[in-house]
């Protein structure tokens, strides 16, 4: 590896920046672009294409972007500017870190949008395993931990995981850096099942966790500030809500990419004015779309789900779904988001249950904690966003370090089938290593299955 | 038959004449996974627990196709072993949510074979004073189920009668490791594992009279030849191979102690009598030196290892780990750094459940760390 690589975060900052001034009237195939796309690889050209070729999706990306600019740009210079910065998993809630005025790092977000460096993210998947992590751990964190390895983003303050029990290497992970860099690690357990005590077990812990921040932080949780923050989050939640019933329509007026922006929001911003601010530009792009009637190119074909995670290496395939195969990609589990409730703001209490609730209806929290067919669960999950968003057919990427997953998706698949008459396909892929399973033979096996729901 | 052979007789195969002999009396047998469960009510209840592993398994063909390729091969041989019927003399079977494979072992158990009693028990993934709350709630629903399914009321004088057993065998297993210690260990590793099997799966009033024969005919002063061997520890993902022991050993080196989780950690700690028995038990089964399933309880895993390693005069380490158990294989890449920065030679090692599985790749591995080591 070259020695003298800039922070990572740098980086992304500038590419962020670079991608939030994309004019309006962008046009792709003048020959500027054109020279443009053919300096970046592909997968870095798909991401371009992905995001900017549609005048719509461009409009929510260049918010999306500068919302992202502006945060990677808060992680990047934090201590500077006096605060602390906590690693988070995907699922634990970034709200309360705001609310306490920490900076909170998805760790699986940092992973993803680190692909957009030159040198992309596999020789630092690569070097956490040189390092010592086992090879079978997830590739959603293992990038992150190569850029730690390799210094090119700084250790964080310390280090919260949301949901211990629902995924082994999820948690493991957290304790793995802890113990490693020798940072401090705050842990809620999980409990199995999903019913009103478990919800106040939850709740408890969370409180513990919100506690014991207050201590490492040294920062004081104010009511006005948590109630600012949890307002902002509800009026995210309702604008989720609505483009999510936009998606019911078929065709479905949501373009592909929206799915990809949200998560980026959903995971580190919420909470915030430009979380906000982002979700008014998607609600209006996704209103005049569904006023037009536009939808996926050429025609929608095919109404489609991933039962799980996404592939996320390479935005090719939202891109190939969008402009030229006519497949609706209405959501993967992550972006499940029925279920979450507004949180009650009348005192500290009602905001911190809310929030603990909400996060305890996270993806893969909600779905993978238990077994696969008690109430909330995944299956129960399942049948109700396929039969609620109308998809003719779902996928698992077979991402290689979701055991609970794999060790489930047979019975799984087979009771949606069973019961709502949708078929799946098994695919064998790494949802952020591309070297597993590249994105052609994925695309190969995508066609082989959508022309046998022909 | 001696006491010893014994034991190895009734650990080497899945049904045994302790097992035969309880089901004649028409009483309950009853399977268990994982050294969360506190095996103590069902013995109070007059049921025997009965450890479910993979032992015997020859292929794991039908369990592949329900736990997949990415799932650990101990799972998916107790799984086997339940769809081709070697289980079906189990009148239930409880578990514990202990890793992602062994839950979606009990998933795919229940769905597809399951036994008239099926149960899972889930265990808290943190050690606190809140989820010390929720593990003890988690015991008294097990407890209501199981009397439920059984008709039987659990009687506190016969918990605690079980609990005395319990610490009987716990004590004598200690004093077995003691034993260990000397210059020239009377067992080898594998004769330890196949001993501690044995516990797992026959009465434990007859375990203990067993045990105690054993431990009764040890010569102090026999010198059988293990002092010349190099003494090492085992630590890592669950394992009840005892060939898999004697394969290590054959290459001139003796296991001498280790942190596995049927082995020193499922004793090291006795539940107190002195106070409210379930408390008591609750607290000790919570307690017990932690699996790498206990977030950020990793200090203690390595303090309970140098213990180990320290009583027993151990010169080498062996960290495996069953390829994708995440949990031992993350725990043991910490473990690695610490214990050799201490000056510990260990020896990492990836590895398929099963007790000759890949047994020359780990044989030239083994041989290579023993040379390392001076053996």
């Amino acid at each position: 590896m070259p020695e003298a690589r800039r922070n990572a975060l740098e980086r992304m900052v500038e590419t962020f920046n670079m991608t939030s001034n994309l004019p309006e009237d962008l046009d792709i195939d003048s020959p500027p672009i054109q020279a443009m796309l053919a300096t970046l690889d592909e997968p870095r050209r798909n991401n371009f294409l992905a995001m900017a070729k549609d005048p719509g999706v461009r409009k929510m990306s260049v918010v999306s972007n500068a919302a992202m600019a502006k945060y990677w740009d808060e992680v990047l210079n934090a201590r500077d500017r006096g605060k602390k910065v906590a690693f988070i998993p995907f699922n634990c809630s970034p709200e309360i870190f705001h609310a306490l005025d920490i900076v909170p790092v998805g760790v699986e977000v940092l992973n993803s949008f680190a692909m957009i460096l030159e040198e992309g993210i596999h020789e630092y998947l690569d070097l956490a395993v040189e390092r010592g992590l086992p090879e079978t751990m997830c590739s959603a964190q293992r990038g992150a931990v190569g850029l730690l390895e390799a210094g090119l983003v700084d250790k964080p303050d310390f280090v919260v995981n949301g949901a211990a029990g629902g995924c082994d290497p999820n948690s493991k992970i957290f304790e793995y850096m802890a113990e490693k860099w020798d940072i401090p690690a705050l842990y809620l357990d999980v409990p199995y099942s999903h019913d009103r005590r478990a919800i106040d077990y939850y709740t408890e812990e969370y409180r513990e966790v919100v506690d014991a921040l207050q201590e490492l932080s040294g920062n004081k949780l104010d009511e006005d500030r948590l109630r600012e923050v949890c307002e902002l989050t509800n009026q995210c939640t309702e604008i989720i809500q609505e483009i999510s019933d936009m998606k019911r329509l078929v065709p479905n007026p949501v373009p592909n990419w929206y799915n990809m922006n949200h998560l980026g929001q959903k995971l580190n911003l919420v909470g915030t004015p430009d979380a906000l601010d982002f979700y008014k530009t998607a609600l209006e792009v996704c209103t005049e779309r569904m006023k037009e009637g536009a939808h996926v190119l050429p025609e929608e074909r095919i109404r489609f789900m991933m039962m799980y995670t996404g592939i996320y290496f390479d935005p090719g395939l939202h891109y190939w779904f969008q402009e030229e195969i006519g497949v609706t990609y209405l959501m993967d589990l992550l972006i499940f988001h029925d279920f979450n409730p507004i949180v009650d703001t009348t005192n500290t209490d009602t905001m911190l249950a809310g929030l603990a609730e909400g996060m305890l209806n996270l993806p893969m929290t909600r779905q993978l904690k238990g077994s696969w067919d008690m109430p909330a669960n995944w299956l129960e999950d399942l049948l109700y966003y396929v039969d609620t968003y109308k998809a003719d057919c779902i996928a698992f990427t077979g991402h290689a370090a979701c055991k609970q997953v794999w060790g489930v998706y047979r019975i799984v698949a087979d009771e949606v089938k069973r019961q709502l008459g949708v078929p799946s396909l098994r695919l064998e892929g790494d949802g952020w290593d591309s070297r597993v399973t590249s994105l052609d033979v994925i695309k190969e096996q995508f066609t082989e299955f959508f022309e046998t729901l022909d | 038959m001696g006491a010893l052979q014994e034991l190895a007789e009734v650990s080497k195969s899945l049904g045994n004449s302790h097992v035969d002999a309880w089901k004649r009396d028409g009483k309950k047998v009853v399977g268990f996974v994982c050294s969360y469960m506190p095996e103590e009510v069902l013995c109070a209840l007059d049921i025997l627990p009965y450890r479910i592993t993979g032992r015997g398994v020859q292929d794991t063909s039908h369990a592949d196709s329900y736990l997949t390729r990415v799932n650990c091969s101990f799972a998916r041989s107790c799984l086997e072993l339940g769809f081709t019927g070697e289980y079906d003399f189990l009148d239930g079977a409880i578990w514990n949510n202990g890793c992602d494979h062994i839950r979606r072992c009990y998933d795919n158990w229940k769905a597809k074979i399951p036994l008239p009693f099926m149960y899972m028990l889930p265990v808290p993934h943190k050690i606190s004073t809140h989820a010390r709350g929720r593990y003890r709630e988690e015991v008294l629903e097990f407890i209501r189920a199981v009397e439920d399914h059984f008709g039987e009321k659990l009687d506190p004088k016969k918990l605690a009668d079980a609990i005395s057993t319990y610490n009987e065998t716990r004590s004598l297993l200690r004093k077995l490791y003691d034993l260990r210690t000397a210059e020239s260990p009377p067992f080898t590793g594998a004769e330890v594992l196949t001993i501690l099997t044995a516990a797992t799966v026959m009465p434990r009033t007859e375990y203990n009279r067993l045990l105690r024969e054993v431990l009764a005919e040890v010569k102090s002063d026999s010198d059988n030849g293990s002092k010349q061997k190099v003494r090492l520890l085992v630590a890592g993902s669950l394992m009840d191979e005892a060939d898999f022991i004697s394969n290590v050993e054959d290459l001139g080196a003796i296991v001498v102690t280790d942190a596995l989780c049927f082995g020193a950690k499922s004793f090291w700690n006795l539940t107190d009598e002195s106070g409210d028995p379930l408390e008591s038990l609750i607290d000790r089964y919570y307690e017990h030196p932690p699996c790498p399933r206990m977030t950020g309880e990793y200090p203690q895993r390595l303090a309970f290892l140098r213990e180990q390693i320290e009583r027993a005069g151990v010169k080498g380490v062996i960290l495996q780990h069953i390829k994708f158990c995440d949990l031992h294989g993350t725990d043991n890449a910490l473990l690695k750094n610490d214990l050799e920065d201490a000056g510990i030679p260990v020896m990492e090692l990836e590895r398929q459940y099963g007790p000759l599985a890949d047994a020359g790749r780990i044989r030239t591995r083994v041989q290579a760390f023993l040379e390392r080591i001076g053996g």
